[in-house]
């Protein structure tokens, strides 16, 4: 009688680890899943990171920059007539 | 029923005939178990891989070119180009008409070249897209694939091109720092194994094949606000005096740091198209040419430091020429006796040549090759040429005495700023740098060593304000509320060994402010062909344009308020 309580034993185990192993690949392929997700977002934001460099290099161009100084908001660089020199 | 049991007839035949066919069977699916199991079982498996696990590529990107307060020069940008599957997409006309709608390409056009191409399994239908476009394609049809790269942009132009050179289509160096620094810039992208499922879906991580590495940052020395104004400035000034070329250097006298270089004619690195040898060379460092007057300060520095003369010296040239072996060293009129600076501001060829016989041969070399002619400046820059210099037991008389007024011998345009740099540095001379210099990481006689006593850079410091004063040649290098240091030079240049009569360089060095100068900057302007040729006319006002901009620009104060005060109706030092 003790064997086949031994067998029934051993083979509840041995089911209960095969659930487990199952189980644990499919948790690790959702996370894996999402380890992908994450990194694609990562992927979009680089992409958006580089873009914004660019635009604001391009905006913020020394040419871009003086003409619209220049042009409208019509600033110049003061005579020296205008300068005083603080004590 | 009862009495059928007796009528049950055992076909013993039959039962043993079915056994037989069910042992068969069993005996096969066995055996074709087996077959499976152990004969084909590592072909099965490859091909359960071969449809399973793909090698993938890991992106890593090149590294990121910065001036020295972080405005990007070059950046690396992924960007996607769609291909398609010639046989498979033609299955599917009107996705490949959406597709060719969003890419702008026309769809006869299209499918007649993917019919060409029938037998390819690889065509690209559009280069280097705009990832988010890209994804919106590759989301019409399944046939449609995109493969990611990377593009180098440029945002700055042509404005900083010499500097910071470009990369080719497989993201290598191949000019300026991008060239310089390649090994230190490069990407190595990674491999790992993956498993992919039916819908080619990344669903697991084997394992890591090669580790992605990413190029690392550059910080170089430039800074792109003076660096703009120069460009603008050269610029302006080459179509104005009409040059062949042009080029400037601005360094900061106290570190060495190379803060700003341009050329013209320049190029856009953004255009793969029309980039010539001419337009692509950074000619500041790898052209050279004589310097003319702009060396007199150097024999007088050198004469001075072996206390031969001093600020209280006079020379004596009258008659405004002599005879060197048969040849005459002229001025352009007779200047009488002339104190040092005097020689300075005058810019006398005689009088130059009169203090350097005083000096042996040897002693002039060697102080000539401390000031870093015939040295490279350092910078380990592609093509930086070290000038001409040649060893003094190969002078002759004639060289002895030309080479007091900037003949006979050639030095690139850095090389000069370097060497003006000494005197502006209090008789010590740096390394230039294109990188970020960090003082407080280099310990000082690391970077710089005395070439020059320091009462000698500041006597010829001294002398040299005098020449941008109201007696000097430089008068247009002049900056309000700032006492300028400098010298013009106007070359005759030299085409096969004879001295063209037409053809000029206009050079200025000089530096600011005087009383403890902050910027050395040095312009040579090639072949001025309008509106004047001399060296003050064409090259001192680009300096002036450049320095009054970048001594307000890096809020240096103004040095020489004397007039500011006067307009004000203050007396100075009130």
């Amino acid at each position: 009688m003790p064997r086949v309580y031994l067998l029934a034993l051993l083979l509840t185990l041995v089911l209960s680890s095969a659930i487990t192993v199952i189980y644990v690949k499919h948790e690790s392929r959702v996370l894996f899943a999402e380890l992908r997700n994450t990194q694609k977002l990562q992927d979009h934001e680089v992409i958006e990171w580089g873009r914004l460099q660019l635009q604001n290099s391009t905006l913020a161009t020394h040419s871009n920059v003086e003409s619209r100084a220049r042009k409208t908001l019509k600033m110049r660089i003061p005579e020296k007539v205008q300068l005083v020199q603080l004590p | 029923m009862s009495n059928g049991n007796d009528e049950t007839v055992f076909y013993r035949g039959r039962h043993y005939f079915v056994l037989l066919i069910l042992l068969f069977l069993l005996a096969s699916l066995i055996a074709r178990a087996l077959y499976l199991q152990i004969v084909e079982k590592d072909f099965l498996f490859s091909q359960g891989e071969q449809r399973q696990i793909r090698t993938i590529e890991t992106p890593a990107y090149r590294g990121t070119i910065f001036d020295r307060f972080g405005t990007p020069l070059a950046i690396s940008t992924p960007v996607d180009s769609v291909w398609v599957n010639p046989p498979e997409i033609l299955q599917n006309l009107p996705a490949l008409k959406q597709v060719t709608a969003k890419l702008g390409l026309n769809y006869r056009d299209t499918v007649a070249l993917l019919k060409q191409k029938a037998n390819k399994e690889f065509v690209y239908l559009r280069r280097q897209l705009e990832p988010e476009l890209a994804g919106q394609v590759a989301a019409i049809a399944d046939g449609v694939y995109l493969q990611r790269e990377y593009h180098r942009y440029y945002p700055a132009g042509e404005v900083v091109s010499h500097l910071v050179g470009f990369t080719n289509v497989d993201d290598q160096g191949q000019e300026g720092l991008e060239l310089m620094y390649e090994g230190w810039l490069k990407a190595q992208p990674g491999k790992r194994r993956v498993i992919r499922n039916r819908r080619g879906a990344v669903i697991e991580n084997l394992a890591q094949v090669k580790r992605a590495r990413s190029g690392n940052d550059l910080t170089s020395s430039i800074d792109m606000r003076l660096q703009y104004i120069a460009y603008r400035s050269l610029a302006r000034a080459m179509k104005y005096h009409a040059a062949k070329s042009a080029s400037a250097v601005v360094l900061d006298a106290k570190t060495g740091e190379i803060l700003a270089m341009v050329n013209q004619p320049s190029y856009n690195p953004n255009q793969n198209k029309n980039k010539s040898p001419a337009q692509r060379r950074n000619r500041a460092i790898t052209d050279v040419f004589e310097p003319g007057s702009t060396i007199k300060p150097f024999t007088l520095a050198a004469a001075i430091d072996r206390g031969l003369y001093d600020q209280t010296s006079h020379i004596d040239t009258t008659p405004g020429w002599f005879m060197v072996s048969g040849y005459p060293v002229k001025d352009v009129r007779n200047y009488g006796v002339l104190d040092l600076a005097g020689i300075l501001r005058k810019s006398s060829n005689v009088g130059a040549s009169r203090i350097a016989q005083t000096l042996q041969r040897e002693e002039m070399w060697q102080s000539f090759s401390d000031y870093g002619f015939g040295q490279t400046p350092g910078i380990s820059f592609p093509a930086e040429s070290s000038g001409y210099f040649s060893h003094y037991s190969t002078w002759q008389p004639l060289d002895h005495a030309t080479m007091a007024f900037g003949y006979g011998l050639s030095v690139s345009i850095t090389q000069l700023a370097r060497a003006y740099s000494v005197i502006a540095n209090h008789g010590r001379q740096l390394d230039l740098s294109l990188i970020k210099v960090y003082p407080e990481d280099v310990p000082d006689n690391e970077i710089s060593r005395t070439v020059m006593k320091a009462s000698t850079a500041k006597m010829v410091l001294q002398m040299l304000e005098q020449v941008v004063g109201p007696q000097g040649t430089a008068t247009r290098a002049a900056v309000d509320g700032y006492r300028i240091a400098g010298k013009t030079g106007t070359v005759k240049k030299s085409v096969d060994g004879g001295y063209q009569e037409d053809d000029y360089m206009a050079i200025f060095a000089g530096m600011a402010p005087a009383s403890n100068p902050r910027l050395v900057m040095a312009v040579v302007i090639d072949e001025p062909s309008q509106n004047g040729y001399y060296g003050g006319q064409v090259a001192a006002p680009v300096f002036q344009e450049v320095m009054s901009n970048a001594l307000r620009i890096l809020d240096i104060a103004p040095d020489d308020l004397s007039e500011l005060a006067r307009s004000n109706g203050v007396e100075p030092g009130a």
